[in-house]
Order: structure tokens, then C-alpha cells, then sequence
């Protein structure tokens, strides 16, 4: 094991020596640095040409400027590493680490939720194999794999930017839109199921008026423009999701595991108004957000020991599971509340969605909940648009992972136990079927940091990837290779853990000899 | 039956709740109507530091956030034309004699900085050790060529630094005297432009905040004594002075905590608030009096930088009411998209920068590698006599200008745009700036502008048939190796002329080549395409072009005639007697066959409707030369 890490290492450097010598030459070669420069007219040209050269070190050939570069970069075992400074006199490492948060906010969601979002529609879609619905699901998926991030981004930012703050001028959604919504939400309700004629025309009926009628009270109420759950509308859907919950992971007929979730329901129900006065504080910050919320999952850890005496361990991953969703939607219920505030504050001027940026220019408030809102508002868009384009790939994967493992014979012996279906694809199937996916997910984290340029361009934010093009059009070799080298480290580690995490979950890999 | 009273029951609460949807969609609107005063400015690139003096931080984001904090003796308006600041005080020739030129620049009393210190002709001193080698050396700073000084400024090595000979404050403190060696052509431009001197002083000396009047006035009075210390050799305190002025004004944050010493100006705004790769908030400046003032009705209360955006997103984001202002050159989509909008105001215009085609004559005399490089010995070599220049003159006929224009100007936001866009026709003068009329009726520049491109052509081939009798349409007879960058805009002006020049019996190479810049030197090429880029209007700006010691002269342009005229340039003349020269330079240029110009980059501000007043100018500060006149 020691042995083949070691070695990995060793040819990890040597890929990263041999990769990052490659790229320093060849932007060097691809381009002058000084043709601004050189076509300008200003009467002190020569000097400007001079002081360049002296500052960029361009009278030293590139192959022998990537070992100055290099000596800086090696400073790291010696403790002071130094990547430079970019054209613009700026330290490398300060816009680097300027710009990692940054990616990191655009990128981290976008993944996390595609992951969620793909292994649970891929999951779907092979237990209902070659239904109505995995139909419509690899139609979709396809369609959204095929999509190029920047025309979905436009697209995203005209309706979901643009046309919806001038949609919330009103608020009031149209009767066209009502129908055409509803007819929707009734296709899809009625494609998840399968079964009789009837059967399916019954439900599309139902969710039909069901929809339509919801977004009437929507209208009624302006719920568009100021929103909330309130305590009755948390309490329902905590309650719904803790009893769904429960019966996804231990069943229905295990009464305790129910009671022991519902609990953590009733704590958040109970919790809903202190917490609410908990979180008006004048100076609240993001520690003061989360320590309210550790009730609930306080609630969530010691329930199971109230409750069961066997297989707590089910138990509590149903509670802490439901405990998660019930601070997600306090917490989706505050926003909520603070989206008419927001939307009305100076410098949103009733726009609350935004096509570019990290925040409001305009924007002058210290309130921790506008804040807050300002945030999520700027990563919507393009954390959507990130999802749809990778959660394809999730989704594919799981659906054929999962396959593969149901066909094997340990799931017929679990079946032949006479184990429910719910147990053998939940306890035997799924956790098989996701060996393979994490080395996908391995390499996504690392593409974390290399940042998404395109996304990052189209919607203006100042991450890697914008750095990473910046470097290249403007010849800033320290910048590139700054970028680089980072992007690159994470790259090959990222190779090497996925490795090592894949033989550690299956026992028939093993590495080293 | 029951569905039937169901139905009557949705149709019933429809109505109703589309009579309450238009009753709160009317009170919603009506609440958007305060006046608006914040006007938020995009730039592609972020703001890297507060002072835009050195050679790294010159950048154009870095200089209209200057623009707006500061005010001195003169600003371009749109012409460009130089306009004098006369708020803030006078300057004029004081002497003219063949080896003393004068210069002296008065400040106004009264005027004072963002703190309310005064300004006086002690803040112009510093400008003198920005700009002259000779102090810097003297004062023990570094020498500016060979190291990095002290004060690491971009504006040595100019014709300041060359010809400057003394500064002089006077008794009152409020008139600083320059004297040069010769008259200055660009005396105007040359001039100081003033720097809180005393901010520096107290932050050299580690203050981190706003100090009293007198400690002020006492610490301005110390910088001339320094740089009275300068002049005498020593220069151990201006030492410090140029390590804040070099390195403490590179932030890209602000906020409570960073030093108001820093933020210290004397322009209608001052910098409030910063976040790196961000945005940066101007305020207005409450003390400001050095500039025009701010128009009465409604003026700008706020100014906000935002470093968000290039090209097509600047479109949705002007649309969503994110940023008022964008200017840049943008794509035929995102050009149309813009016009679409229906709250945005789109104007077309032109930048300083000019594409041109040149024709070499000879190398580069200045060029580091002139003595070992091969000399040129092309078909426009000026050794080959007579043949050179009708070959030459032959090219330049065939030059598709028009069609080149037309594609790259008139068609470049709307490709279905059949109409003429103007072709540049003057290697002096931009079609907008006087005399441009009169240069191009004498210049003989009508050679190849008259008649149809067909007949020129036609007249170019009859000039190479004179050499090459057999040469014909698509013979190929002449080879010329052409240098351009592979980009879009230059690789289809190659395809265009290329076309065109092969009817002539020319055979243009069609690579382009990412390091064009570097091999503008290179006698291996016999055209060269690019485009400069003037920063100033300067009656002697065009010299190094044409000049045969130039340093911009690439291509080896010699002519004694012509280096007469150009000196000649570089002395006091009137208006006409400039546009006499332009003409009688332009002339040989045009005579020689050496070069034609092409078309001016076109460029697009686009704004928020709402916003009055703004004329986008052809140089930086670009769109907020006059933001004292902008107003909702």
C-alpha cells in the first residue's frame, strides 16, 4: 500500500514537471506579450518596452524562464513559495486564493445537487425499467447532455432573469399560464405512475385541478411577491418527508423508526417560533443561523435511543436525514419571508434576479438574511444551468450501475431469503451499485477548483476559469501557470484518491501487488 | 350537474381573481418611481489600484476611476479636442527663445483637496519626479532605464524627460515654472497634474488617518523641502515618498478599515467602497472645486465601477436594469440584441485606433537586429528604384479598401448594411478632426479613391505589365508575404485583399500569425497589416511613424524631404500651417507609395435611456470624460 502511493507520487511529479514545462513553452510561443505595446503611439514607448521586458524577464528564453518560474514554485518545501506576479503587478497567489471561494460557490452546489438529483432519477429509472417513465427521463437526460452551457445560460437569464422580474411586476400569474402549468404538472404526475387507462387519466384529472386551484390561492394571496410557509406549511411538509422517509429506508410496518421521525417533525413545528426569534437578531451571522437548527438534530440523535432497542443505526440515519430536511425548510421558510424585503430593498428595485455577478452592486444592507437572499439569487441561475448539464451523466451511470448489480445472483439469493423488494434494492442493491460512480465523483470535486469558464464568463464571475482565460489572452505566463499548477495538483490527486477510495469500498480491488 | 356548478364556481373565482391581478399589478408599478442617482458603470477588466501611474496599473479601468477623483489644467472632451480646465487655474508660454521654452501653470486659490487642504503648485511638484530621469538619478531614486526606481512611474522616457530642464515654484506657492531646452509641440499635454503631496508625506511617515489643516499644511511643506533635498542629491526621504506612492495605492479592497490617506482627491467623486474583482463605489465629493461643476438637476449621487462583464452578457445585464453604461465592440448578436432593447439608448461610434497596410522599403534602422538580419531585397525594396515604386503604387491600387470597410465597419453589426462606410484616407488625420477635408483634396490621395475598384485594379496591373509584361489575372507574377494577426477581423481583410490583389498578378500569402508584433522587424515580410493606437492628440504624434530614424518606423520609409517637413512639425505653427504640413507629408507618403491607411475601429456605448448627457468619447476616459453633466 505505502509502496504504491509512494510511487503514484513519484509519477504524479513527473507528470506535473513534465505538463506544466509543456504549457509555459507553449504560451510563450502562442503569443507577445508586449503587441500592445508596440502599436501604441505613446511618445515614451521604448521605456514602457523596457521596463516590461525587465518585469516579465523577457530577454530570458521561455524554456529557461519556466526554471525561474519552477525555483519559486519549489519554495513550497522550503516554506516560502512564491508564484509570482501577474502583468498587472498583482501576486498570483492573491488572485488565486481570491478566486477559489468563488468558483467553489459556483461550482460546489451545482455539483452536489446534480449528484443528488442524477443518482435519484437514475435509481428510478432502473427500478422502472423501460417504463413510461425511464422513457421520458433518458429523453431528458440526453437532451440536457446535448445542451451547450452557453445557450442554456442566455436562455436561463431571458425567462428566468429577465422576463420573471418583469413577470413580478404583477405577480399574478395569467390564466395561460395557469393551464399551461397545470396541464403540465398533470403529465408529469400521471407519467410517474403506470397502471390502468383510468387509472392514469384519474390522477392527471386530480393534479390538474389541484395545481390550477393551488396557484389561484397563489394569486389570491400574492404568494409570488411575498411568499412564506408558516408554521402550518413547514409542519406539513417536515411531517411528509419524515414519514416518506422513514418508509424509504426501514418500511412502513417498522412503527417505531415512524414515530421516532415524526418526533423530529414535531420538535421543528414546536421550535418553528423560537428559532424564528432566534434568527432576528440584530447581528446574526452564519454560526448564529446554524446553532438554532442543532436542536433539531438534537431532537433527530436522541430519538432513536427513545424509541427502538434494534437497528438503531437505521433509525437514526431516518431521524438525521429528516432533521436535514427539516432545517432546510425552516430555513427555505425565512427566506421566503425575507424575498418581499429583498425585492423591495434599494438597489434591487423589485429586480430581484439577476443575469451577472456574485452580488448587488447597488445593494447596501448588513442584514444577515438580505444577505443571504442577494447571495442565492446570484448563484441560481448559473447553478441551474450547471446542474442541468452534468446531472445527465449522473443519471446514466446510476441507472446502469444499478442494472448491472440487480442481475447478479447475491440479489436473486436476497430475494429467494424472501427479503422485501424495498430492502433488496435499498440495503443489497444500491450500495453496490454506487462503487463505481465515486470515481466520477472524484474527478468532479477536482474539477471543482479548475473552475467552469464558459459558465463563469457567461454569467460574470471572477473565478478560475476567468482567471485561467484572462491569462491566456492577455500572455500572463505566471497567472496561467499559477492556475495551472493548481488545477493540475488536484487533477492528478484527485486520480490517485479515487484509486485508493474504490479499493477501500470493494474488496475485490486491491492495490499495490 | 355537479360538474357543471363546479365549473361555474372556477369561472366565478377566475374573474375575481383576475380583477384583483390587475388592481395589485397597477399599485406594484406605480412604487418604482423614485429618481433614480446611482449610475452603474461596466469594465471588462477590475480596478488593480488607486493610481494609475505606473506601467502595471495603466489600465483603462484603473485611469476613469482617476478620471472621476481627480481634475487638473486640461481633459479631452468627444472631439477629442483639448479643452482647458479653467476652474482649476491657467497655463501659458511665458518664454520662447530658441534654447528656453517656459511653460507656467497656475492653480486658482481656493481650490482644496477631499480633506480641505488647499491645493497649491507644491501638489504639480511631484509630476517632475514622475516624468524626469535626470531628477530621479540626481535624487539617488534609480535610473529609470536600467532599474526599477523609486517612484516606479510610466511617465519617464517621453520627451519630458528629454528635453525638461528645471521646475520652479513660485513665491506664492501657486505658479510652478517648467523650462525645456527647445519649444515642446505637445507643451499642452506635457504639463504637471496634481498629486496630495501631503497625503504621501503623512502615510511615508506611518499616519493612517485624516490629520488637522495645520498638520496638513505642514506636512505639504515638508514635500518641497524634500524636493528642494532631491535636487541637492539627497533623497533619502522621497525614498519612502516613492515606496507609498509605488506600492501603498495597489488595493483592490476598501472599506472602513483601509487608510483615508489613500483616498485623498480632488475630483467630483471620491472612493468609498471597494471589493476586489467586484465593483467600486464612488460618492460624491463634498468639497469638490476643481472642476466643472456638477449640472443642478438631479446630478449623479453615486457612481459604481462593476468589473462583472464582457461582450454579450453586458446585454441581458443592461436589460435587467444591472449596469446603465457598456462600451466596447461588441458582436453582430449582441450589437442587435442591444438595439432590441427597449430601455437602452445604442450609439455607434468610432475609437482612436486606425488598421492600415504597409509596404516595405527597407529595414528597420532601429531595429536591435538590423545589423545581422538579412537586408530586404523584396519587390518593394527601395533599391530596386523605379520598378519598386510602380510595384507599390500597383499594390496600393488594388487595395479593396471600400469592400475591406464596408465588411469590417459598415457590415460588422449588420451584415445586410449595403451602405459605404467611410474609408480612412489620411496618414495623419482622422476623418472627424480638422483639416481632414483639406489634406485628402491635395494629398494625391485620390489616386486611390477615384474611380471604380475595378479600374484601379485594372491601372495596377498595366503598373506591374510595365515590369512583367506576362503578367496577368491570377499569373501569380509577384509574390508578397504578408503580416497580420490570425484573428477574425484581419483573416477575412486578408481574403478580401488577397482577391482583389491577385487580379493585379499579385500573389498575397494568406497566414496570419499569433506573434505578429514581434516580426514587425522582420524583412521577410513585404506588407505588414495592423493598427495603432494613439492614446492623445498630438501634432507630432504620426512622427515616429514616418520619421526615416522613427522608432516606429518598421517598414524602412526613408525620405530626406519628408524628414524635413515632420521636424518642421515639432515647431510653434498655427492650425493651418499644421494641416499645410500633414498635407505637403502626406503628399510624398502618398507619392512614395509607402502605406494607406484603412478605417477607424468601430466601437458601441449603449445606456440606459434614462440617463442624460452621455457623449462617448474616442479616448480614455472614454464614456465619462464630462460625468459632471449626467443626470436621470
Amino acid at each position: 500500500m505505502f509502496a504504491f502511493i509512494a510511487r503514484r507520487i513519484g509519477i504524479v511529479l513527473l507528470i506535473l514537471f513534465g505538463s506544466s514545462f509543456l504549457v509555459y513553452n507553449l504560451e510563450a510561443l502562442s503569443g507577445d506579450p508586449l503587441s500592445e505595446l508596440r502599436t501604441s503611439s505613446a511618445k515614451n514607448k521604448e521605456f514602457l518596452i523596457a521596463q516590461m521586458t525587465r518585469q516579465l524577464q523577457l530577454d530570458v528564453p521561455p524554456p529557461l524562464r519556466y526554471f525561474h518560474w519552477l525555483q519559486g514554485v519549489l519554495g513550497v518545501f522550503t516554506g516560502h513559495p512564491d508564484l509570482g506576479k501577474t502583468r498587472n503587478g498583482l501576486l498570483v497567489v492573491t488572485e488565486i486564493s481570491g478566486a477559489i471561494p468563488t468558483t467553489i460557490r459556483l461550482v460546489l452546489g451545482a455539483t452536489i445537487l446534480a449528484i443528488l438529483l442524477g443518482i435519484t432519477v437514475g435509481v428510478i429509472t432502473a427500478i422502472r425499467q423501460y417504463s413510461r417513465l425511464d422513457y421520458t427521463m433518458t429523453f431528458i437526460s440526453f437532451l440536457m447532455f446535448s445542451l451547450p452551457i452557453f445557450w442554456v445560460a442566455v436562455l436561463l437569464k431571458q425567462y428566468m432573469a429577465i422576463e420573471f422580474n418583469n413577470f413580478l411586476a404583477s405577480g399574478q400569474i395569467t390564466l395561460p399560464w395557469i393551464f399551461g402549468a397545470s396541464v403540465i404538472m398533470g403529465l408529469v404526475i400521471a407519467g410517474l405512475v403506470s397502471g390502468s387507462r383510468k387509472r392514469v387519466l384519474s390522477l392527471f384529472g386530480i393534479t390538474f385541478l389541484a395545481t390550477a386551484g393551488l396557484l389561484f390561492v397563489v394569486n389570491l394571496t400574492d404568494w409570488v411577491l411575498k411568499p412564506g410557509l408558516g408554521i402550518v406549511g413547514v409542519g406539513l411538509i417536515v411531517a411528509g418527508i419524515a414519514a416518506g422517509i422513514s418508509s424509504i429506508i426501514v418500511g412502513f410496518e417498522n412503527k417505531r423508526v415512524l414515530y421516532a421521525s415524526l418526533t423530529v417533525a414535531l420538535a421543528t413545528i414546536s421550535l418553528y417560533f423560537p428559532i424564528n426569534a432566534m434568527w432576528s437578531a440584530k447581528h446574526l451571522n452564519l454560526l448564529g443561523m446554524l446553532a438554532p437548527l442543532l436542536i433539531i438534530f438534537a431532537v433527530a440523535v436522541a430519538t432513536p435511543f427513545i424509541f427502538t432497542r434494534v437497528d438503531r443505526g437505521s433509525a437514526l440515519r431516518t431521524t438525521v436525514i429528516s432533521a436535514a430536511f427539516a432545517s432546510l425548510f425552516m430555513v427555505i421558510d425565512r427566506m421566503q419571508r425575507t424575498w418581499f424585503v429583498y425585492s423591495n430593498a434599494d438597489g434591487i428595485d423589485q429586480r430581484p434576479i439577476p443575469t451577472i455577478g456574485t452580488v448587488s452592486v447597488r445593494l447596501d444592507s448588513h442584514n444577515f438574511w438580505i444577505l443571504l437572499m442577494d447571495a442565492f439569487v446570484h448563484v441560481l441561475l448559473p447553478t441551474v444551468a450547471l446542474t442541468l448539464i452534468s446531472f445527465a451523466g449522473y443519471v446514466r451511470y446510476s441507472r446502469a450501475s444499478l442494472l448491472e448489480v440487480m442481475n447478479m445472483d447475491y440479489i436473486r439469493t436476497a430475494r429467494a431469503k424472501g427479503l422485501s423488494e424495498r430492502t433488496v434494492i435499498v440495503r443489497h442493491a444500491l450500495r453496490n451499485a454506487m462503487i463505481p460512480l465515486t470515481t466520477l465523483m472524484a474527478f468532479d470535486f477536482a474539477g471543482l477548483i479548475g473552475g467552469a469558464i464558459i459558465t463563469e464568463t457567461v454569467f460574470g464571475w471572477h473565478g478560475m476559469g476567468t482567471l485561467f482565460r484572462n491569462a491566456i489572452s492577455s500572455q500572463d505566463l505566471n497567472l496561467l501557470m499559477g492556475v495551472f499548477a493548481i488545477t493540475s495538483f488536484m487533477a492528478v490527486m484527485a486520480n490517485l484518491i479515487a484509486d485508493l477510495l474504490y479499493s477501500a469500498l470493494d474488496p475485490r480491488i486491491r492495490v499495490g501487488n | 350537474m355537479k360538474a357543471k356548478r363546479t365549473l361555474r364556481s372556477v369561472a366565478l373565482i377566475a374573474a375575481g381573481l383576475l380583477a384583483t391581478s390587475t388592481a395589485t399589478g397597477l399599485a406594484a408599478n406605480s412604487a418604482n418611481a423614485a429618481a433614480k442617482s446611482t449610475v452603474i458603470i461596466n469594465e471588462t477588466s477590475a480596478m488593480t489600484s488607486l493610481n494609475s501611474g505606473t506601467p502595471d496599473t495603466n489600465l483603462v479601468t484603473n485611469s476613469d476611476i482617476g478620471y472621476l477623483t481627480g481634475a487638473g489644467f486640461w481633459y479631452y472632451n468627444d472631439g477629442p479636442t483639448l479643452v482647458r480646465n479653467k476652474t482649476f487655474g491657467n497655463f501659458a508660454i511665458v518664454k520662447n527663445a530658441p534654447n528656453d521654452f517656459e511653460v507656467a501653470y497656475s492653480v486658482n486659490h481656493g481650490l482644496v483637496w477631499s480633506d480641505g487642504t488647499p491645493i497649491t503648485g507644491a501638489d504639480l511638484l511631484l509630476s517632475h519626479i514622475l516624468s524626469s530621469s535626470d531628477y530621479s538619478k540626481k535624487a539617488g531614486l534609480g535610473d529609470p532605464t536600467s532599474d526599477t526606481p523609486s517612484f516606479n512611474s510610466g511617465g519617464y522616457g517621453g520627451p519630458y524627460d528629454s528635453h525638461i530642464l528645471g521646475v520652479s515654484l513660485s513665491n506664492d506657492g501657486y505658479t510652478v515654472t517648467l523650462k525645456y531646452d527647445s519649444f515642446q509641440p505637445d507643451w499642452q499635454i506635457m504639463g504637471p497634474g496634481p498629486s496630495p503631496v501631503h497625503a504621501l508625506e503623512l502615510m511615508a511617515d506611518g499616519k493612517s488617518g485624516l490629520q488637522s489643516l495645520s498638520v496638513n499644511n505642514a506636512a505639504k511643506a515638508q514635500f518641497v523641502t524634500d524636493f528642494n533635498n532631491g535636487l541637492k542629491g539627497n533623497g533619502s526621504r522621497l525614498k519612502k515618498l516613492g515606496d507609498v506612492w509605488s506600492n501603498d495605492y495597489n488595493i483592490q479592497d476598501i472599506n472602513s478599515k483601509t487608510n483615508p490617506l489613500l483616498l485623498i482627491s480632488n475630483g467630483g467623486f471620491i472612493v468609498s467602497s471597494a471589493v476586489a474583482n467586484t465593483s467600486v463605489t464612488l460618492v460624491r465629493n463634498p468639497k469638490y472645486n476643481s472642476g466643472p461643476a456638477l449640472t443642478k438637476t438631479n446630478p449623479l449621487t453615486k457612481v459604481i465601477f462593476s468589473f462583472v462583464t464582457d461582450g454579450a452578457p453586458a446585454a441581458q445585464a443592461l436589460g435587467n436594469g444591472e449596469i446603465d453604461v457598456y462600451d466596447g465592440q461588441p458582436d453582430t448578436a449582441t450589437f442587435q440584441q442591444l438595439k432590441g432593447l427597449k430601455s437602452v439608448k445604442v450609439e455607434t461610434g468610432t475609437t482612436m485606433t486606425y488598421e492600415h497596410v504597409d509596404l516595405r522599403t527597407g529595414n528597420n534602422p532601429g531595429s536591435e537586429e538590423s545589423a545581422t538580419e538579412a537586408k530586404y531585397d523584396g519587390p518593394f525594396a527601395d533599391s530596386h528604384g523605379q520598378k519598386a515604386q510602380d510595384l507599390r503604387k500597383a499594390f496600393l491600387l488594388a487595395l479593396p479598401r471600400q469592400s475591406v470597410v464596408n465588411k469590417m465597419v459598415a457590415q460588422a453589426y449588420d451584415p445586410s448594411n449595403q451602405a459605404d462606410a467611410t474609408v480612412m484616407n489620411s496618414n495623419f488625420l482622422l476623418p472627424a478632426q480638422p483639416g481632414y477635408g483639406t489634406v485628402t483634396a491635395g494629398s494625391g490621395v485620390s489616386d486611390y479613391t477615384d474611380g471604380t475598384q475595378a479600374q484601379r485594379t485594372a491601372a495596377a496591373l498595366k503598373l506591374v505589365q510595365k515590369w512583367y509584361p506576362s503578367a496577368s489575372a491570377g499569373s501569380n507574377t509577384v509574390s508578397i508575404k504578408m503580416l497580420f494577426k490570425n484573428n477574425a477581423r484581419r483573416i477575412g481583410e486578408n481574403l478580401l485583399i488577397a482577391a482583389e490583389e491577385a487580379k493585379a498578378g499579385f500573389k498575397v500569402s494568406n497566414v496570419g500569425n499569433a506573434k505578429w508584433s514581434t516580426l514587425l522587424d522582420d524583412p521577410s515580410y513585404d506588407v505588414a497589416m495592423f493598427a495603432w493606437a494613439p492614446s492623445a492628440v498630438s501634432q507630432t504624434g504620426n512622427n515616429a511613424n514616418y520619421q526615416s530614424d522613427g522608432s516606429n518606423n518598421h517598414y524602412g520609409w526613408n525620405n530626406a524631404a519628408l524628414d524635413k517637413i515632420l521636424k518642421a512639425l515639432e515647431a510653434p505653427l498655427s492650425a493651418s500651417q499644421i494641416t499645410a504640413k500633414y498635407l505637403a507629408a502626406d503628399k510624398i507618403i502618398m507619392d512614395q507609395a509607402w502605406t494607406l491607411p484603412l478605417y477607424q475601429w468601430p466601437s458601441v456605448a449603449a445606456y440606459n435611456s434614462k440617463l442624460k448627457n452621455v457623449k462617448p468619447s474616442p479616448l480614455v476616459p472614454n464614456m465619462v470624460w464630462n460625468y459632471w453633466e449626467w443626470h436621470f
